[in-house]
């Protein structure tokens, strides 16, 4: 530990060492800032699956398979099954949305008409907020548990977008089952009772929120449900949840063959899109490591050109008794000082840039790199994975160390006398 | 009759040749000397005699082509690269003309710079005790007020000075000294002399002293004389 001091002592007073340092810390707190970018965006995408679909996702049996399709036989047949929390029906369907007397509901070829999935729901789901008028204010929670009957929730994007607001009716055009099997448009009125925010661009634009009965009236559905949101008990994993539900289902007589895989976890309904974002993760933690890498890598370099202009003091230390093992000792502790220094350096840094994205997009950069369209969240997310984190240290300490052995080894190679000549 | 001090240093035989380009240039054929506890000794020898040579033989510094150099009765040519070493740290101590202090350490930081090497992990455990060393023996160097100062922030008789006090924390039973006064003016060299001869005097240590000076040479115990690679006592 003496070298470490002795290289600590070297470290503060030679500037060429400090600029490697920097160029670390540099490296660090990139990487520290898409780690914590990537982590946050999987963490919320993750949330709002969460919140939307419940721990498990179970489709009801479509009509022809259906001896009977009664609410009331799933909930029986789920009811008691250990590890199941709740469970609640929504009623999803498609339709149409525009303002009521808007020449779009007379004439489909304007662009006022809106797409959206209509989620019929008894219970609004967690973490859904109300969005307020002032855009500088935060989100709060809806003032009903349930959307009232003959009400209608909105997502912000969309209500900017169509210049809908709280109290507008609403015109809903969506198609039922009719006889033979063709569908039959229906059309309805609703108020606008608030416009929610999830955070989530593609949620706040496609999706708006009835109740269910008033969907299932409106679409003359008997059964009023299309699936059922499980949630599991705190602390159980959703995976270990779905072959009790399964097996709950079968036992019931609810599950035939000819209709498999009905019970997904919200992470398969996340399907390619969670696993795009777990590969994107992967793939730039591994980019902004090599640049890590290459910030150390240049360690040789710095290391190699102190060594070329320290030849004398390596004389001297070799006079003074440190033995070649001592020297190499001594290279490769400052090689490691000089990445402590920079990974600490960059962790303050990176948290900083974790902190203040935004004010470095509008003031640094210029512009919204992350904007809420392709970045589909409307703020940043971040969050720190500390293991991550402990790994980047790790492998930066690491990669310091290799880079330093090559220097160590020729200065403990170097002839005392010749060094001491010099 | 009393017996003689033990024997700290012991030259035997030593032979240096060095190659350069097709040149065969013998420095040393056939050395011997013998250094004794408590005594101090004057080597000298015209410029190129191979003074410097013998004495970074003698600190374990080099190797002999032939001969064999004992210290403390230890035979040295077998060792390893970490036993010489650890032996050099334990029992040598050097003073260079150019001083040779690291730059980028304070007074206090140098002189505990063989500490430092040679206490490895117990550095922690008395590095309190050796800091206060160190501080006494800039102290009796007369530089208690220097501790903090860079090599560049001292004159040339401070420098050689913090160099003494170096080469004295371990306390070595061998002190070699290369020309220790030759880059400094003639009163100052005067100081650092008498403050070598006192110091290594009071720790007990042998000291080995290559210089041109007939005057430096009078004032110790013995003088050798190096000429055509062989020692003669004059």
């Amino acid at each position: 530990m003496s070298l470490v001091h002795l290289a600590w002592s070297y470290f503060r007073s030679r500037a060429l060492l400090s600029m490697s340092a920097v160029a670390i810390a540099l490296g660090v707190a990139v990487m520290f800032a898409v780690l914590a970018v990537i982590n946050g965006f999987l963490a919320q995408v993750e949330r709002t699956l969460r919140d939307f679909s419940g721990d498990l996702t179970v489709a009801a049996l479509p009509e022809r398979l259906a001896g009977r399709d009664e609410l009331e036989d799933y909930l029986a047949a789920l009811d008691g099954v250990d590890g199941v929390a709740a469970v609640e029906a929504r009623l999803n369907h498609y339709g149409l949305i525009g303002r009521r007397g808007a020449r779009a509901v007379d004439d489909p070829r304007t662009t006022d008409l809106s797409g959206m999935l209509l989620v019929g729901l008894d219970q609004l789901p967690a973490g859904m907020m109300r969005a307020t008028e002032d855009p500088e204010a935060e989100a709060e929670p809806f003032p009903f548990a349930q959307v009232p009957a003959g009400g209608l929730l909105v997502g912000k994007v969309q209500a900017e977008k169509a210049g809908l607001a709280e109290g507008d009716l609403l015109e809903v055009i969506s198609f039922r089952q009719g006889e033979r099997g063709y569908p039959v448009p229906v059309r309805s009125s609703f108020r606008i009772e608030g416009v929610f925010t999830t955070g989530r661009y593609d949620l706040d634009i496609d999706r708006a929120i009835v109740g269910r009965e008033d969907l299932a009236a409106m679409l003359g559905s008997q059964a009023g449900f299309s699936e059922l949101g499980v949630m599991a008990a705190p602390g159980l994993a959703p995976e270990l949840l779905v072959p009790r539900v399964v097996a709950a289902l079968d036992e019931a007589d609810l599950n035939p063959d000819a209709f498999p895989n009905r019970v997904t976890t919200w992470r398969k309904q996340g399907g390619n899109f969670l696993r795009a974002v777990e590969n994107q993760k992967g793939i730039l933690s591994t980019v902004f490591f090599f640049i890590v890498i290459v910030a150390a890598f240049q360690l040789v370099a710095t290391l190699t050109l102190t060594v070329a202009e320290k030849k004398r003091e390596i004389g001297v230390l070799g006079a003074l008794g440190a033995s070649p093992w001592r020297i190499v000792a001594f290279f490769v502790s400052l090689g490691l000082v000089v990445a402590v220094v920079g990974s600490g350096a960059g962790l303050l840094l990176g948290a900083w840039l974790t902190d203040n994205l935004e004010w470095v997009q509008d003031e640094i950069l210029g512009e919204r790199i992350f904007n809420a369209e392709t970045y589909i969240f409307d703020q940043v997310p971040v969050a720190v994975d500390w293991a991550s984190v402990g790994l980047l240290l790790a492998g930066t300490l690491a990669a310091a160390l290799l880079f330093s052995f090559l220097p160590a080894w020729l200065a403990a190679r170097l002839n005392i006398v010749d060094a001491l000549r010099r | 009759m009393s017996d003689p001090a033990p024997s700290v240093l012991q030259a035997d035989g030593l032979c240096k040749t060095y190659r350069m380009g097709g040149a065969v240039l013998e420095v040393l054929r056939g050395a011997s000397l013998s250094l004794r506890s408590g005594e101090v000794v004057a080597l000298r020898g015209s410029s190129g005699s191979g003074k410097s040579t013998l004495l970074h033989l003698l600190g374990l510094l080099d190797r002999t082509d032939a001969g064999e150099v004992a210290v403390q009765g230890r035979a040295t040519s077998a060792l390893g690269q970490a036993a010489r070493a650890r032996l050099r740290a334990s029992t040598i101590g050097f003073v260079f003309q150019q001083f040779h202090l690291l730059p980028e350490l304070s007074a206090i930081e140098n002189v505990l710079v063989p500490r430092r090497l040679a206490c490895g992990m117990s550095w922690f455990g008395q590095r309190g005790a050796e800091r206060a060393r160190a501080a006494e023996l800039l102290a009796t160097v007369g530089l208690a007020d220097r501790a903090k100062h860079r090599p560049n922030q001292l004159s040339g008789g401070e420098q050689q000075r913090v160099a003494i006090a170096r080469a004295l924390i371990s306390e070595p039973a061998a002190l070699l000294a290369d020309e220790p006064t030759g880059n400094l003016d003639h009163r100052t060299g005067e100081e650092v002399l008498d403050l070598l001869l006192e110091l290594s005097q009071e720790k007990g240590a042998a000291v080995l002293l290559a210089t041109h000076d007939r005057g430096i040479a009078g004032r110790c115990d013995r003088l050798l004389h190096l000429e055509d690679g062989r020692i003669e006592q004059e």
